[in-house]
């Protein structure tokens, strides 16, 4: 691995302007090769036009041999420092973009892994995905050329003007009155460009969403037999995308012929009237490399204004993707991790009164009242929808609350989201693994031996005898591992960072009992002085657990197995009912 | 055989599907290329009669616009063409790629990530749609642009054109040079592109454990990383993109700077180079005309660059091993007398990969009707068996008979009929909550949808959503139970014949699983069920139970 390379943060990163203010050094280079460059254009046809005078002169014996030799010379001289400085400013421009695209995409994701699942929720994937991908390309594309045609465009066009002027400012004028009519309506199409990229590009993140969700579900689809009415489907949005690609591409690239011919209609006053220049009857006295001059000036003049339709265009797209990947612009975050509490000292959980519900939905669960502390293993049980697993979101506060819930000698509300990291560890249903090495899912980044951990959820063994032992890439979402596997890398993941209070949320579902009863007694021994929350909804483990909560019907029962029994029916009977089918499978 | 699949293949499939097209696209390139010739010769005129002091009619002014205007016509005419048939290309490829999705076995899936899958679709195709419209195509014009120009220089001026065809293989060499140095970079920087779209939508998805363990900063470090990479390819490639087209402008110059000499020279090596002064003006026109297509070509290099990574990642796709073909005729409708097993696992024996057997020589039936749950250990192979008699995968030895057909045989368009699979977890598609059931379906009407919600007991939960049926299924809240029975709903809406509950019960509670059971009970009849548990539940049928990871049972 290379040194970790920190990449700067944007302030303002919801400025465009921001980005240019980052590329100080390369935007400066740029600026000063641009104009050297572009200036240095007109040297081309200027110099050409004295060849061709100075190839006139020598056949009719009016110069040497020697002259044409050192205007070549010069000729070549000129052009190599002109292109020196070309290269330099190609590169720059490219290293500005290149540079931007790491700088947002940076911000970008900044902003993407501090968001709360709620928040993400409101995003779908594939419109995630094109936003991230295609419109900082997109953007920044338009930023590059946006930088390049400034120069590229405006300083040539202003010299190639200048020279014209100097040569016959009539016909300058007459000339030039084209150019500004292609721009009029290379000006007016820009809304209709707009319009059409704007379509395209909704296309294209439907497209992507098509997909990723015909790929991703393609087993689901095949055990189905519906893969086939998915390629129809999927063929719809190829056409509907075909369809907005071409008129938009139309619009963005076949118009600059146009406004070519357009700026190009000066060359017919040129050629008529520049003629008589050079024949003494006209405006201004001409030679042949005055004549030559002009025209080829005249001609990459209106060949660089027809491209600054270009500009537009780009500039466009860069906006209409901007304007997308704005409200994802944040300010970068860190994470606050400063903290008052020790964090080495164990404390209780004390939760009174609680009550929970999503936002705007009806209450969960009302009054619940328990605690436990160090050392302590507390069951959580219920039936379906009881609000199990919404009581473990609400310890990690991804649910809202109200009564109280305390952890040691704060309030859960009030701790900041590193405090209550370094209090509570979870494990919700989901492995939440990611594509790299089973290792570096259990570590995370953090240095230490993963073995032990590893031996606690009955996976040691398993994990030595791969070929890669703990190197083992896990694919995306551990794809490569099978679903019991995925689960203890989980486990093993929440063991090695756990904290003082631990809540699983069924975390056993995936592996047969008998593993199950052995990691649970693992669990018991790593998990000495932590509060572990079990939440499960099968009970054979429950006697053997210090408390138990049984959630029904939005109330919460806290007391002990044993009491349970005893006084709770429902309770009884769920547990009669489990335990009678383990005895009768058992036969 | 290996070409069937290939993208060039593919290609020449679409391009022949439209002829016309095609016709139209190379008559348009023709005559842009024609009329780009001819105003130089107009300006030489124009010159020539210049130093003769003759004055310039108006007609030859406006032939030499007219000339360009059409010229110009004809190049945009050119871009519109190419635009065209660069999206027919990328449609049917994609089409052609999704078709083959169907055709890959599902150990694809296992071993292939969908981002990156999907990055085929998407990133890699894009690149071969720019490779025709701002590369071969275009290329291809340039080059014509690049010969037709040397010819005229050789007619014009013999010594120059011998010069330039000095010139023009030296910068082909360099061209080269660069090509090889740039894909190497860009190579380099797709992979880091792969990671970095990969990054995305794995933190998406695992956002609550990124929080839970505040690993905010360290998958932020790891998304660095990966832009990092691309950073540094990207930058390597610029710098040779950068350094190319001045080198040949400066070539250019350098011609035309030996040429005027040479003209200068007078006397024989005049007579060599053949040149007046209006041909002097024009043959500069044209030295700049053959570097600007050179110059392009340049550009379109470095596209078809890019391009190549991308090919040759599509053909690999398209030449992914497919699995075995289905039989057609298989209706299942034939006649099957009860007393045949329904489902016949003879002598099977499978393995994922070379080491790991994972079935061996396993034996075992189940009668038509019959209710079977399997148990073993972890990893003793019950989802497998699943996966065999889904036709998912082949066994190695032996024989999965479902009705007295081999599994892998039978069609996918048979299989909703005859299957009714219920995976560990719920797999949502993105659509409606009807469509959760339906999986758009359009042989299930909305009524078996609704009848396989309600023999779930979730038909009053899903109408109680804003939209009922057609809520969107990211905004339902539902609870895993919920989203398990709904998977259930799925699995009957097209009333199978054989029910395969794989860990029903895992993630629900004993009430559920009543609920569930219940439902299935009704759902049942007339039906072969067969269910993997790690846990042995309660159940009113008399189930049968196949341990797996003995032998022949």
């Amino acid at each position: 691995m290379s040194q970790p390379k920190q990449i700067e943060k944007v302030t303002k990163p919801d400025h465009i302007l921001s980005y240019f203010k980052l590329e100080l050094w390369p935007l400066l280079l740029v600026t000063v090769s641009g104009i050297f460059y572009n200036v240095g254009m007109i040297a081309g046809p200027y110099f050409e036009g004295r060849l061709a005078q100075c190839l006139f002169d020598i056949m009719n014996g009016y110069q040497t041999f020697s002259a044409m030799i050192s205007l070549a010379v010069t000729y070549l001289a000129v052009i190599l420092a002109v292109q020196l400085m070309r290269c330099i400013k190609r590169f720059y421009v490219r290293r500005f973009a290149n540079d931007t695209s790491r700088n947002m995409r940076h911000m970008l994701y900044n902003s993407l892994v501090n968001m709360s699942q709620e928040e993400l929720k409101q995003e779908s994937l594939g419109a995630i995905m094109t936003k991230a991908v295609t419109d900082v390309d997109a953007c920044v594309e338009g930023m590059r050329k946006f930088t390049t045609e400034i120069f590229d465009t405006g300083v040539v066009l202003a010299s190639y003007l200048a020279m014209l002027f100097v040569y016959d400012w009539r016909l300058a004028l007459l000339s030039g009155i084209f150019t500004p009519i292609a721009y009029f309506i290379a000006g007016q199409l820009k809304i209709r460009i707009t319009q059409y990229n704007m379509e395209y590009k909704k296309s294209a993140g439907r497209l992507n969403s098509s997909t990723m969700d015909r790929i991703s579900n393609s087993i689901t689809y095949r055990v189905y037999g519906c893969e086939p009415n998915r390629d129809s489907a999927y063929e719809t949005h190829l056409a509907d995308y075909e369809k907005r690609a071409v008129s938009a591409n139309l619009w963005g690239s076949a118009m600059q012929p146009i406004y070519n011919i357009i700026s190009m209609c000066g060359a017919v006053l040129i050629i008529y009237s520049g003629s008589k220049n050079v024949l003494g009857t006209g405006w201004a006295n001409w030679n042949i490399a005055a004549f030559t001059t002009f025209l080829s000036c005249f001609t990459k003049m209106a060949l660089k204004s027809s491209k600054a339709a270009n500009l537009f265009n780009a500039v466009q797209k860069a906006q209409v993707s901007w304007v997308r990947i704005k409200p994802l612009m944040k300010e970068y975050v860190e994470q606050n991790t400063d903290s008052a509490i020790d964090f080495s000292k164990p404390g209780g959980l004390t939760v009174s009164g609680l009550s929970l519900g999503w936002p705007g939905g009806p209450k969960i669960l009302k009054g619940l009242s328990f605690s436990a502390g160090p050392g302590q293993i507390l069951g959580v049980s219920g039936p379906v929808a009881s609000g199990k697993s919404a009581l473990g979101k609400a310890l990690i506060g991804e649910v809202p609350y109200e009564g109280s819930i305390r952890v040691g000698e704060r309030e859960l509300s009030t701790l900041s989201g590193y405090e209550r990291s370094r209090l509570i560890s979870y494990m919700g249903h989901q492995p939440d693994l990611v594509s790299d090495s089973i290792e570096e899912n259990i570590r995370l980044g953090e240095h230490g031996s993963i073995a032990p951990y590893l031996q606690a959820v009955c996976f040691g063994k398993e994990v030595s005898q791969m070929p890669q032992g703990a190197a083992t890439s896990v694919g995306s979402g551990g794809i490569k591992l099978s679903g019991g596997q995925q689960a203890r890398t989980a486990l093993a993941r929440t063991l090695y960072n756990a904290q003082h209070i631990l809540i699983l949320d069924d975390p056993f579902s995936a592996v047969d009992r008998g593993t199950e009863q052995k990691i649970f007694e693992n669990l018991r021994t790593l998990a000495a002085d932590k509060i572990v929350i079990l939440i499960s909804h099968r009970l054979y483990l429950f006697p053997t657990l210090d408390k138990v909560l049984f959630l029904d019907g939005g109330r919460g029962v806290f007391s002990t197995h044993d009491d349970l029994m005893e006084k709770n029916p429902t309770y009884a009977e769920l547990y009669h009912a489990q335990m009678e089918g383990e005895m009768q499978n058992e036969e | 055989m290996k070409n069937k699949n290939s993208l060039g293949s593919v290609l020449r499939k679409i391009i022949s599907s439209s002829k016309w097209m095609t016709l139209t696209t190379v008559i348009i390139i023709a005559g842009a290329i024609a009329t780009a010739l001819l105003p130089p010769l107009v300006l030489e005129r124009i010159v020539n009669r210049l130093t003769a002091h003759q004055p310039i009619p108006l007609y030859l002014a406006l032939i030499y616009f007219g000339l360009l205007a059409l010229s110009g016509l004809l190049e945009s005419g050119q871009n519109v063409m190419i635009t065209v048939f660069g999206q027919k290309v990328t449609h049917g490829l994609r089409s052609e790629m999704c078709a083959k999705l169907q055709r890959l076995p599902a150990a694809y899936f296992a071993r292939h990530e969908a981002g990156k899958t999907t990055s085929r679709f998407v990133n890699d195709v894009d690149v071969v749609d720019s490779l025709f419209t701002n590369g071969i195509i275009s290329m291809f014009a340039d080059a014509c642009k690049v010969l037709s120009i040397l010819a005229v220089i050789f007619y014009k001026s013999l010594g120059l054109g011998i010069l330039m065809l000095w010139v023009t293989p030296l910068l082909f060499v360099m061209t080269r040079l660069f090509q090889k140095r740039i894909l190497k970079a860009q190579l380099a920087n797709r992979a880091a592109v792969g990671n970095v779209n990969n990054h995305v939508p794995e933190t998406i998805r695992t956002i609550r454990m990124i929080r839970t363990l505040f690993r905010q900063k360290y998958m932020e470090q790891k998304y660095d990383d990966y832009i990092e990479e691309s950073y540094h390819a990207t930058d390597k490639s610029n710098l040779y993109d950068s350094i190319y087209s001045p080198i040949v402008i400066f070539i250019s110059s350098c011609v035309i700077a030996v040429m005027m000499i040479c003209a200068a020279l007078g006397g024989q090596v005049q007579q060599f180079f053949g040149v007046t002064v209006g041909t002097a003006v024009a043959i500069i026109a044209y030295v700049n005309k053959v570097f600007d297509p050179l110059e392009s070509i340049g550009m379109e290099i470095q596209n078809i660059q890019s391009a190549v990574a991308g090919v040759k990642r599509i053909n690999e796709f398209l030449n992914e091993p497919e699995r075995e073909k289905t039989d057609e005729s298989v209706t299942g409708k034939g006649p099957i007398p009860n007393t045949k097993p329904c489902i016949c696992f003879d002598h099977v024996s499978f393995c994922y990969d070379k080491e790991n057997t994972v079935l061996n020589d396993l034996c075992f039936k189940v009668e038509s009707d019959e209710a079977v749950t399997l148990v073993g250990r972890t990893g003793a192979g019950k989802s497998t068996i699943f996966r065999l008699l889904l036709g998912l995968y082949c066994p190695n030895e032996g024989r999965v008979l479902v009705d007295g057909v081999e599994a892998s045989k039978i069609p996918d368009t048979r299989k909703r009929k005859l299957f009714g699979y219920v995976e560990q977890s719920f797999h949502s598609v993105s659509g409606t909550m009807a469509e959760q059931i339906s999986l758009f379906d359009p042989a299930i009407s909305q009524k078996q949808v609704e009848d396989a919600a309600r023999l779930v007991g979730l038909h009053e939960s899903i109408l109680a959503l804003p939209e009922g049926y057609n809520t969107p299924v990211e905004k339902a809240i539902f609870s895993q139970g919920q989203f398990q029975l709904l998977s259930i709903a799925r699995a009957v809406a097209a009333s199978p014949e054989i029910l395969l509950l794989d860990e029903i019960t895992a993630s629900l509670d004993s009430d559920t699983e009543r609920r569930i059971l219940d439902a299935l009970e009704r759902a049942c009849e007339g039906r072969t069920v067969l269910s993997i548990s790690h846990r042995l539940h309660v159940n009113t049928r008399n189930y049968r139970i196949i341990e797996i990871g003995s032998k022949c049972l």
